[in-house]
């Protein structure tokens, strides 16, 4: 079954499109990465899919219905950022409570033990904590609510390394025992890489790819190598990045067309992986030199 | 030959790639259950969709073999398989990485050989 579905989805602010035509839909019980630069729309999407905003053109499908003003969508869906409106006059404890009033599957051993984790007290109040603290109360909500249709919106924000990544493997365990449609949004694709099944990259308003993540790392190729011989083996068409190294070297990311490359290994040609992050730099770059363009001329 | 694949291991590859060494190192015996996508999913914090995807890989090569509502098992035999594998596959492919590095390096094949025979690998238990 598509828990998520979008057709044509469009939302445009003046004549400014921030969701520009997006057609894509997830299944249900699977982890998608939606990844994109700053501006890109992500937060303008995700808004949308949980009925926050209302779009300008094409359809939204949760669960099968309209997201906007349904209480249906609203019970079965949580949507996670750094703006959550919380009440002032509650204190965490109190907060915690009241959520699990709201949401049927919600999981107060969990709450309670993440909180303790994060040594997150319960008599403190929101507004008083710090921006990571925050993020990590935020992710708490977001984790034991176990909502079939679960969204983090940069959920990450001010948190410092080592809580990343207990919240990255909180919501890994969590997820392996009660599987659901998990959207996380994130500039770090390399933190988050190895939890998803897919990834949903965008663009200015639109869907660059949507793969799952073994397509991704097989999507393109790093080759270095005299420049003379790979402009003979690759075709501009091909070529997502270019870096010169030295004088007659270059670096590569080119489409992976499974060319057979073997023979020119033995003339000094070097094939790698594209690390998933860069990948999805270059794809999104206005310029195939990447920020060495700018200084080329200097 | 396309692509070489150990230069684009994907995830669900080194799974399949870490089974195959307990295997090859007695960890898991012929017939003993290997363990399950979720606790893959978990030790090695992965997607359990790509954890179980590296079982099927090496269910395929007929290495693990299924038992209905049990799970995976150690097929008979495997380890051998594993080692005539990845003699033809690994081995050979990395003998053609250093005889090329060799050349590069105008090494003499005496002088390579030298070496293969002065390397002294540390004991493994």
């Amino acid at each position: 079954m598509k828990n998520v579905e979008c057709n044509r989805l469009t939302k445009k602010y003046g004549s400014i499109y921030a969701v520009n035509d997006l057609t894509f839909s997830i299944p249900e019980n699977s982890i998608t990465g939606l990844i994109g630069r700053n501006g890109a729309g992500k937060t303008t999407l995700l808004k949308m899919l949980a009925g926050f905003l209302l779009p300008s053109g094409g359809t939204v499908r949760i669960l099968g219905q309209n997201p906007f003003n349904n209480l249906q969508v609203a019970a079965n869906l949580i949507f996670i950022d750094d703006e959550l409106a919380l009440p002032e006059n509650m204190n965490l404890g109190e907060i915690l409570d009241t959520a699990a009033t709201f949401y049927e599957n919600w999981q107060p051993d969990i709450a309670y033990g993440l909180l303790d984790y994060f040594s997150l007290d319960l008599r403190s109040y929101y507004q008083q904590l710090s921006k990571g603290m925050k993020s990590t109360f935020n992710v708490i909500l977001g984790i034991a609510a176990r909502c079939p249709i679960t969204i983090f919106d940069e959920p990450t924000v001010g948190m410092d390394a080592a809580v990343r990544k207990d919240f990255y493997r909180a919501l890994l365990k969590d997820y392996l025992q009660q599987p659901r449609t998990i959207i996380l949004s994130s500039h770090l694709l390399g933190e988050i890489e190895d939890l998803l099944d897919s990834i949903l990259l965008i663009d200015a308003g639109k869907k660059c790819l949507h793969l799952s993540m073994d397509e991704l790392r097989s999507y393109a190729v790093g080759l270095s190598g005299n420049s003379k011989l790979l402009h003979e083996l690759v075709k501009e068409e091909d070529i997502i990045f270019r870096q010169q190294l030295g004088k007659d070297k270059i670096y590569l990311v080119v489409r992976n067309r499974k060319i057979d490359f073997s023979a020119a290994r033995f003339k000094g040609l070097e094939i790698g992986p594209v690390p998933a992050n860069d990948l999805c730099v270059y794809l999104t770059a206005k310029h195939k030199g990447g920020i060495d363009d700018v200084f080329k001329h200097s | 030959m396309y692509l070489n694949a150990d230069d684009l291991t994907p995830l669900y590859m080194q799974v399949a790639e870490w089974l195959e060494l307990e295997i090859l190192n007695g960890s898991l015996q012929s017939n003993e259950k290997v363990y399950s996508q979720y606790q893959l999913a978990e030790m090695f914090n992965i997607n359990p969709a790509t954890a179980a995807k590296g079982l099927s890989l090496l269910a395929e090569q007929n290495l693990l073999y299924k038992k209905r509502g049990l799970g995976m098992f150690v097929a008979p035999q495997a380890k051998e398989k594993i080692r005539a594998k990845r003699i033809k596959e690994n081995l050979q492919q990395l003998v053609l990485q250093l005889v090329a590095e060799a050349k590069r390096l105008q090494l003499s094949q005496a002088e390579l050989i030298a070496m293969i025979k002065n390397v002294d690998l540390p004991k493994e238990e």
